[in-house]
């Protein structure tokens, strides 16, 4: 007769509860492990997805996504032209904050050097790679769009040609992407109310020198369209990404060491300045959260069969007092330690497969993670019931007689 | 008739110092098999140590117990695995029936079985159930049941393994005197049909004539008692 299965039977819809509960709990520890995942994976799926073999940046930064770098775009033709170097493109990424549909959304834009670079190392799930180099886009799934939706962008429509899964941002915001051009135009877009005001402040600037009181005609000049077009020099780029002959990466690395006005990044380099630091902070918080978190969920595991064990003190004294063999006892208070852990994982399981995918945080379960969790679960509750345990081993099976 | 048990001169203190109580003061006792004996005294007269000490549970501190005839247990030290011994030779009693809450009045016969080592428990424990007239609420939940019925599924528990020895702690103080009567003359029924020694500790003056013998007790020391 399984003792742990009659007691079972007999609570049923306590003992479910509680591990319903326990499952709650291990379900928070289980996210938090997905989010930490997630957020590794997010930092570095988007350096991946470029699929370069050198990342140029301006010099002594840690750029593009740790800080802010500006190229002079001339980087591009003067890294093509070093022996070693199959092709170079630019590389933009800027982070925007945009209405759409009465939602508010952040994306980060990502220009692809176009032609060479029309998306196709992009994971695309939907759609196709960009085909003109003028209002097309790739969006994330995780944006909501359709494919053949517009999205306005510095005044002008954008076509939803491409859709990819979880091209992410290692802060979890939504990836576009565009053609280099585009994302620039965005970038030095400026309102026509901006352009006239300032070029009233430039009238009364100059109303206020000799010369401009002299020369009236100089007012002419901040209305004329080319008196701006020292300022519509090629902006700058974020980066210049390059594909290498693989036995040649070593001389190009040399040749561009050389070079006084870049900083030059293998894929992994770039991938661990992602890692040791645009994430490292938020990776170590959650990190020791999570450790927290479980330690939190194994002492309340070690409570509950506590309190079960302790209510069960009578009935354990009189099978005691019976002759109930020792191990029978433990293992019927181990065995309930084992059903609260599996209810309780089926629980957690439950939770992360139908409400993860509602976080607006990327809950990415992982292999490990997915072997781990079970594991771990009964090992918590394998030792959260050493409490009950010791409470059998105590129990004297003269208190039975005692009324 | 052989002896299921015989305490020898036991001698049970509690306390230290200026402190003690004696519990047990060199007390002697024999009941063979097949007798159905009562132990009677007041309140703190030492009932519930030597019953204690007479099922294994808390042994004397001095004197020795013999039970079927060898030696168990000698000066407090136990001789032989005391808990083998209460599930396969002891049958217990309390005041309250004291059944195993989440298990049903078959299972809870069925269980102490299960611990004396038998196969048919099921059978076993619906034969008894029936044997003392509550086959008919074998499936009950302690809760269930009344108080008279939890009693008697109690007993049917102690008998579970054909034991040589019952003890019984005043176990019929939460019943009415008509039931308290019935369960009395069960234990001698059980006595003299099973051949089982059955030590009842009572209060209860009214059932004393079911009794073969009578002891009774006073500040730890036990003498043989007529009935009134």
């Amino acid at each position: 007769m399984n003792l742990a299965i009659r007691d079972v039977r007999r609570h049923l819809a306590r003992f479910v509860g509680t591990a319903a509960g326990v499952g709650l709990l291990l379900s928070v520890v289980i996210a938090m492990q997905g989010i930490y995942a997630g957020m590794v994976d997010d930092a570095t799926i988007l350096t991946r997805a470029m699929r370069a073999d050198v990342w140029i940046v301006q010099r002594e930064t840690r750029g593009p996504f740790a800080e802010s770098s500006r190229l002079d775009p001339s980087v591009e033709a003067r890294a093509a032209a070093v022996p070693g170097v199959r092709s170079a493109r630019p590389y933009t990424y800027q982070l925007i904050q945009r209405e759409h549909r009465g939602a508010v959304m952040r994306i980060a834009l990502v220009g692809l050097g176009w032609p060479d670079d029309s998306g196709r190392s992009l994971p695309l799930v939907r759609g196709r790679q960009l085909a003109q180099p003028h209002g097309e886009m790739i969006a994330d799934a995780s944006m909501g769009l359709g494919i053949g939706e517009t999205f306005v962008l510095a005044g002008e429509p954008y076509r939803v040609v491409g859709l990819t899964r979880n091209a992410l941002t290692s802060g979890g915001d939504s990836v576009a992407f565009l053609t280099a051009a585009d994302t620039q135009l965005v970038a030095f877009d400026q309102p026509s109310e901006a352009t006239v005001l300032e070029r009233q402040r430039v009238l009364e600037r100059l109303r206020r020198t000799e010369i401009g009181r002299s020369q009236p005609s100089l007012e002419d000049l901040p209305t004329d369209p080319r008196w701006r077009a020292p300022a519509l020099a090629s902006p700058p780029v974020a980066a210049v990404l390059l594909e290498v002959d693989p036995h040649r990466l070593a001389e190009v690395r040399e040749t561009l060491r050389r070079w006084g006005d870049v900083t030059a990044y293998t894929q992994e380099e770039e991938e661990a300045l992602l890692l040791g630091g645009v994430v490292q902070r938020a990776r170590m918080q959650i990190g020791l959260f999570t450790i927290i978190l479980t330690l939190t969920a194994a002492v309340i595991v070690m409570m509950v069969m506590y309190n079960l064990t302790l209510e069960k003190t009578h009935d354990l004294a009189v099978l005691k007092l019976m002759g109930a063999p020792r191990s029978r006892l433990l293992g019927m208070i181990l065995q309930q330690a084992w059903l609260l852990g599996l209810i309780g994982y089926a629980v957690a399981f439950a939770i992360s497969e139908f409400a993860f995918p509602l976080f607006p945080r990327r809950v990415l379960i992982t292999p490990a993670i997915s072997l781990m969790a079970p594991v771990a679960t009964m090992l918590v509750v394998t030792l959260a019931s050493l409490l009950g345990l010791s409470q059998v081993m105590r129990i004297d099976p003269a208190r039975a007689l005692e009324g | 008739m052989t002896d299921a048990v015989r305490a020898l001169n036991l001698t049970k203190i509690y306390g230290t110092g200026s402190a003690t109580v004696t519990a047990l003061d060199n007390v002697s006792l024999t009941i063979a098999r097949g007798t159905v004996a009562a132990l009677l005294g007041p309140s703190g007269s030492g009932k519930s140590t030597l019953i204690k000490a007479l099922g294994f549970v808390s042994p004397a501190d001095k004197g020795e117990v013999f039970f079927e005839g060898r030696s168990v247990v000698k000066d407090g030290v136990p001789l032989e695995d005391l808990s083998r011994l209460r599930r396969r030779h002891l049958g217990f009693v309390f005041q309250k029936a004291n059944l195993t809450s989440f298990l049903s009045a078959r299972e809870n016969v069925e269980i102490a079985c299960e611990f004396g080592g038998k196969t048919d428990g099921r059978r076993r424990a619906r034969e008894l159930l029936r044997y003392l007239d509550v086959g008919n609420r074998e499936d009950s939940y302690p809760e269930m049941l009344s108080g008279g019925e939890q009693q008697r599924v109690a007993i049917a528990r102690a008998l579970a393994n054909e034991p040589s020895l019952i003890l019984a702690d005043e176990p019929t103080a939460a019943l009415d005197s008509v039931r308290s009567r019935t369960v009395m003359e069960l234990f001698r029924t059980v006595a003299h049909e099973r051949g089982a020694a059955v030590l009842v500790v009572t209060h209860d003056h009214r059932a004393l004539d079911v009794f073969d013998v009578l002891y009774e007790m006073e500040d730890g020391r036990i003498r043989p008692a007529q009935p009134a």
